[in-house]
């Protein structure tokens, strides 16, 4: 018995110890919230700017040295604006949409979040976020805002509901040494990329010629392929259909360059990067695997940690065969303003901060990203080096061209899911090109005939 | 469910009557009802509601009621049929090899031996991490080019090429199944050694001295003996592997070509990529109703009559 | 006669090795991977046992993430939760494995059906709930709905341990003078210690290693818990396999030590509860 009791004494104690612990810690953040909502309460006055206001921003894209930067960034705000705080909401990148939607949808007070191509229109049909024209209409940096970034902030209604703070853009990384070695010249079209893809596999020693992605994200590749074969006959801003108003998969040249995309896998790919993503690819690519990938500019930021200078480099995209032109979308990804903010203003203060063209800056070069004003193509970090292949492609917007995704289309995130099911089929043999081809043509059909 | 027979015997305290009992009853029982009906049973319902509706984050702002067209859409999919017919297979073979691998380890584990202690505590060892966690581990692992698994049986001169474990939809259902019956072993064991420490020692001295061999023991005495746990532990393992979507998630993500989707890992899909909350709403229904369904025909068929003994 | 004994003996040794390799190879794998220096991660051909030892991996999540707070929080979340549930599902189990009374069958048969529940259907319409009782954000907001998660499947577990105790035992406590609750505590609480032990560490290591509530109900640094932090190391195109091994291992040692302590305890304790199933 004395034992049990000695038992029972340390069983609530420890009770004791987590209730107490726990009433501390839920103490803590009631005064946490009770101060956000005195600020509140006090901003709607707005004269009053003795209060601190503490501003709620949300990122999805997120990852730990990003969200270092980013914070650096709002340390220097914050010393400028000192009765602003900013706390920085930072889900895990996978599951950071399915967040930032609940808690748009429980209408949160988020002040600044992340908005994307991907999801500006779905924010906007909800009025999850705020129309920013009577903030950008005086604001002085609007006007040096680069076309690519001007044109991703107001792709949606022709409203700026977001500013951009960068641009991606995919571009070729090739295996600088092996192409010398190889005898090998910089591909400029598909069939280029195929000859010296197939040219540099070789499965005995594990080497193969391109970072192939049949995995998540796959149909993105398919796209630009196919807007590259198609070239001028696509409609740029109605994106997967052509002149004729037919859905792009209903060309030959679609045809070509979905055959174009299953030969690279099989000829000059590795068998497992029909369930490739981005880590795949870019980790096939650092690691010596592979030759060639195409990817966006944040690679290059990895490519330099773990690669030997000299050994690799870029190029602009190939282009189509006979189009003569490359085409992809520009996507872009910036900050907007919650529709159920209490804040706005010091959000866009905020904003506005860090889209300026010296911050702005700074955050592309550290996130190895294209940016957003017109000014930094002067600058050597971007002339030279990795980037150019980037600047060399905007400066020829005539062959190397940009077009904007479906994102309009109610259809369109439920058509990545299912293309990307029929890749991995027609790569495995499954089926054909043409009935491929076939689906997704009825399928945009469909979605045109709903719009 | 049927309804359960009253328990006899010394379960129930025949002096203590419902009525002098009610308020002691009631506010027992009243924290747990109390908690799963606000933060499990309303939520559900809530959320229920949306298999009916046109609820796609799209576009909130006219959200109707649609009747039953989320289900039609649902089971008119291809890729739902594929999902159903993985999902046997999943289950399936991973309560079965759980199951069976499991039963021999607690056989094994049921007499004393000196570090047995040890063993328990490292073989246990699945058990304590996630779902999330052991399915990017193990995709690690059985990476094509670069895996450890190829790369030990390379060594081992089992295989001279290396197998695309995860890419190629055969391989790949299998290599998930493996990674879930890893993972699920633990459960089965633990739950069969203790019930095979509860046999009473005088049913085997008893066998014993009708001259049993040690199959005839384990036939007649054991596997009866312990019958009811394996079936109540096996129901309720069904149910947790189809809601256990992690695992596929992090390995596959369903793939290749939808080749490895179960029912919840389907679901999961028409939230991430289409947003659309009202089929994926209709799909929880319909893995609701299915494992209803057959726990009330495995409760049937197994003669069981404590459903509610999980 | 002798050398023919042997071989059951060896195929048991046998068995249980190959199903020990099978076991810990994972985390062997990973433990060897946290103590790799970033450069021989992925070199080829692989490397199954370090040439150099460091602990740049275990000093590096401390630096770059706050985790010593994170594993203070999840050791309160977990311990709260499972001690919680256990409280709530003693009471309840008690209950129904004492008393005939309306409704019990009822009561049972909903809590089964939990089991059955696909947590995104229910996701929304709880983030709203916590949202209203202005929880998010706080560690009791996972605290509560981990209970809540527990309760059922410990509840009916704590049941089956109450039938196999005669009741003649709280009789006597009672004719003692005791009350009922008093007897519960008094008598019937040391007879089951194994079986609470077990449930402990079962909810203790559910609600240690949940993942996608604790993403939608925290935000703050100050309250995130493991399994977050864990799941912010995969980005969008790397997993930093030196942070995730390491706190791969660092998470596995509560746990671990759990079942070291407590393995007797959860075969016993699984033991009361199992003789009915």
């Amino acid at each position: 018995m004395n034992g049990f009791r000695k038992g029972l004494l340390l069983f609530f104690s420890m009770m004791l110890f987590i209730v107490i612990v726990a009433g501390c810690s839920d103490e803590s953040n009631t005064e946490d919230s009770t101060e956000g909502s005195e600020g509140s309460t006090t901003d709607d006055t707005e004269d009053s700017t003795d209060e601190t206001v503490t501003l709620r921003m949300v990122e999805s894209l997120t990852s730990p040295a990003r969200t270092e930067l980013l914070n650096s960034m709002i340390a220097t705000f914050e010393e400028e604006n000192p009765n602003i705080k900013v706390e920085l909401i930072s889900p895990p990148l996978q599951s950071a949409d399915e967040k930032i939607a609940q808690m748009l949808m429980a209408k949160e007070d988020i002040d600044v979040l992340e908005v994307r191509d991907q999801t500006v229109k779905q924010f906007s049909n909800n009025s999850f976020i705020e129309d920013l024209a009577t903030y950008t209409s005086s604001w002085e940096n609007w006007d040096s805002l680069n076309d690519i970034a001007k044109h991703g902030a107001t792709a949606v209604n022709e409203t700026p509901y977001f500013i951009p703070y960068g641009i991606y853009e995919k571009t070729l990384f090739y295996r600088k040494d092996w192409f010398e070695e190889a005898g090998l010249e910089v591909p400029e079209t598909w069939e280029d990329l195929y000859n010296a893809a197939v040219e540099l596999t070789d499965p005995s020693q594990n080497r193969y010629g391109y970072s192939f992605r049949g995995g998540a994200g796959s149909s993105d590749y398919v796209e630009f392929m196919t807007w590259s074969y198609v070239g001028n006959e696509i409609v740029q801003d109605d994106g997967y259909f052509t002149k004729d108003g037919e859905p792009m998969f209903a060309t030959d040249e679609a045809k070509d360059a979905l055959e174009m995309f299953v030969k690279s896998y099989e000829d000059a790919s590795p068998p497992d990067s029909i369930s490739w993503s981005y880590p795949e690819m870019v980790q096939g690519f650092t690691s010596g695997m592979t030759a060639m990938l195409i990817q966006d500019p944040e690679v290059i930021v990895t490519a330099e940690e773990n690669m030997e200078e000299g050994t690799w480099d870029t190029a602009p995209l190939p282009k189509g065969v006979p189009s003569g032109v490359a085409q992809q979308t520009a996507g872009t990804a910036g900050w907007g303003i919650g529709a159920f903010s209490e804040h706005k203003e010091e959000a866009w203060k905020l904003i506005s901060f860090l889209s300026s063209p010296e911050q702005n800056l700074h955050f592309a070069k550290n996130n190895s990203l294209i940016p957003v004003h017109k000014s930094a193509g002067d600058d050597p970090f971007f002339k030279e080096g990795y980037f150019s292949s980037y600047i060399e492609m905007n400066a020829k917007l005539d062959e190397y061209l940009i077009a904007d995704r479906p994102v309009d289309y109610e259809g369109w995130g439920e058509y990545r899911g299912i293309a990307e099911q029929d890749i991995q089929s027609l790569l495995l043999g499954d089926v054909t090109v043409e009935d491929t081809l076939q689906k997704w043509t009825d399928y945009w059909n469909e979605q045109k005939e709903q719009q | 469910m049927k309804p359960q027979p009253q328990p006899k015997g010394i379960s129930i305290l025949p002096a203590f009557k419902i009525h002098k009992h009610g308020l002691y009853i009631f506010l027992s029982l009243l924290p747990a009802i109390l908690l799963v009906s606000i933060f499990i049973y309303y939520p559900l319902v809530k959320g229920a509601v949306m298999a009916f509706q046109s609820y796609s984050l799209f576009d909130l702002t006219n959200i109707e009621f649609i009747g039953l067209q989320n289900f039609k859409e649902v089971i008119s999919n291809p890729g739902f049929v594929r999902a159903s017919v993985n999902s046997f297979y999943w289950i399936f073979f991973s309560l079965i090899f759980q199951l069976s691998i499991g039963f021999f380890v607690a056989l094994l584990l049921k007499k004393r031996f000196k570090g047995r202690g040890v063993y328990q505590a490292l073989v246990f060892f699945p058990w304590a991490m996630s779902g999330f966690l052991i399915g990017i581990i193990w995709r690690w692992m059985y990476n094509g080019q670069s895996g450890v698994i190829n790369d030990l049986l390379i060594r081992m001169n089992i295989i001279d090429t290396q197998i695309p474990f995860l890419s190629e939809p055969n391989w790949a259902m299998v290599s998930v199944i493996i990674a879930n019956i890893w993972y699920g072993i633990t459960f089965f064991a633990i739950m069969i050694l203790a019930a095979l420490q509860s046999v009473p020692e005088e049913l085997y001295e008893a066998a014993k001295i009708d001259g049993a061999n040690k199959l005839q023991e384990l036939l007649k005495i054991t596997i009866p003996f312990i019958l009811p746990t394996i079936i109540v532990t096996a129901l309720l393992r069904v149910i947790w592997i189809l809601n256990f979507p992690d695992l596929i998630y992090a390995m596959t993500n369903g793939g290749p070509a939808g080749s490895t989707h179960i029912l919840s890992t389907f679901m999961l899909e028409k939230i991430i990529y289409g947003q659309d909350y009202g089929q994926a709403a209709a799909i929880g229904i319909i893995i609701i109703l299915l494992l209803m369904v057959f726990s009330i025909f495995y409760l049937m068929a197994t003669k069981f009559n404590k459903a509610g003994d999980f | 006669m002798r050398k023919l004994v042997n071989w059951p003996l060896l195929a048991k040794v046998i068995f249980l090795g190959g199903f020990l390799v099978f076991s810990i190879f994972p985390l062997y794998w990973i433990l060897i991977t946290s103590l790799k220096p970033r450069e021989d991660m992925f070199t080829f051909p692989l490397k199954y046992w370090p040439e150099t030892i460091t602990f740049e991996n275990y000093v590096n999540i401390f630096e770059i993430s706050n985790f010593g707070v994170y594993i203070f929080n999840s050791l309160i979340v977990a311990t709260t939760a499972g001690l919680l549930s256990l409280v709530i599902a003693m009471l309840g189990g008690y209950v129904l494995a004492r008393f005939r009374f309306m409704g019990k069958n009822q009561v049972i048969f909903a809590f089964f059906i939990t089991q059955m529940i696909p947590i995104f259907i229910a996701l929304a319409p709880l983030y709203l709930l916590m949202s209203n009782l202005e929880l998010l954000n706080r560690l009791p907001s996972l605290f509560l709905i981990y209970t809540v998660m527990m309760i059922p499947f410990c509840t009916v577990i704590m049941k089956s341990f109450f039938e196999r105790i005669p009741p003649s035992l709280e009789e006597a406590a009672m004719i003692d003078g005791c009350s009922r609750i008093g007897a519960l505590f008094k008598v019937i609480f040391p007879v089951m210690l194994p079986g609470i032990a077990a449930t402990f560490i079962f909810a203790f290591v559910q609600c240690w290693n949940e993942l996608f509530l604790a993403i939608m109900f925290i935000d703050k640094e100050e309250a995130k818990t493991i399994p977050v932090a864990m799941n912010s190391f995969i980005t969008k195109f790397d997993i930093d396999w030196g942070a995730m091994s390491a706190a791969t291992v660092i998470s596995v040692i509560p746990t671990l030590i759990l079942f070291a302590v407590g393995q007797k305890y959860i075969v016993e304790g699984m033991t009361q509860g199992s003789i009915k199933g």
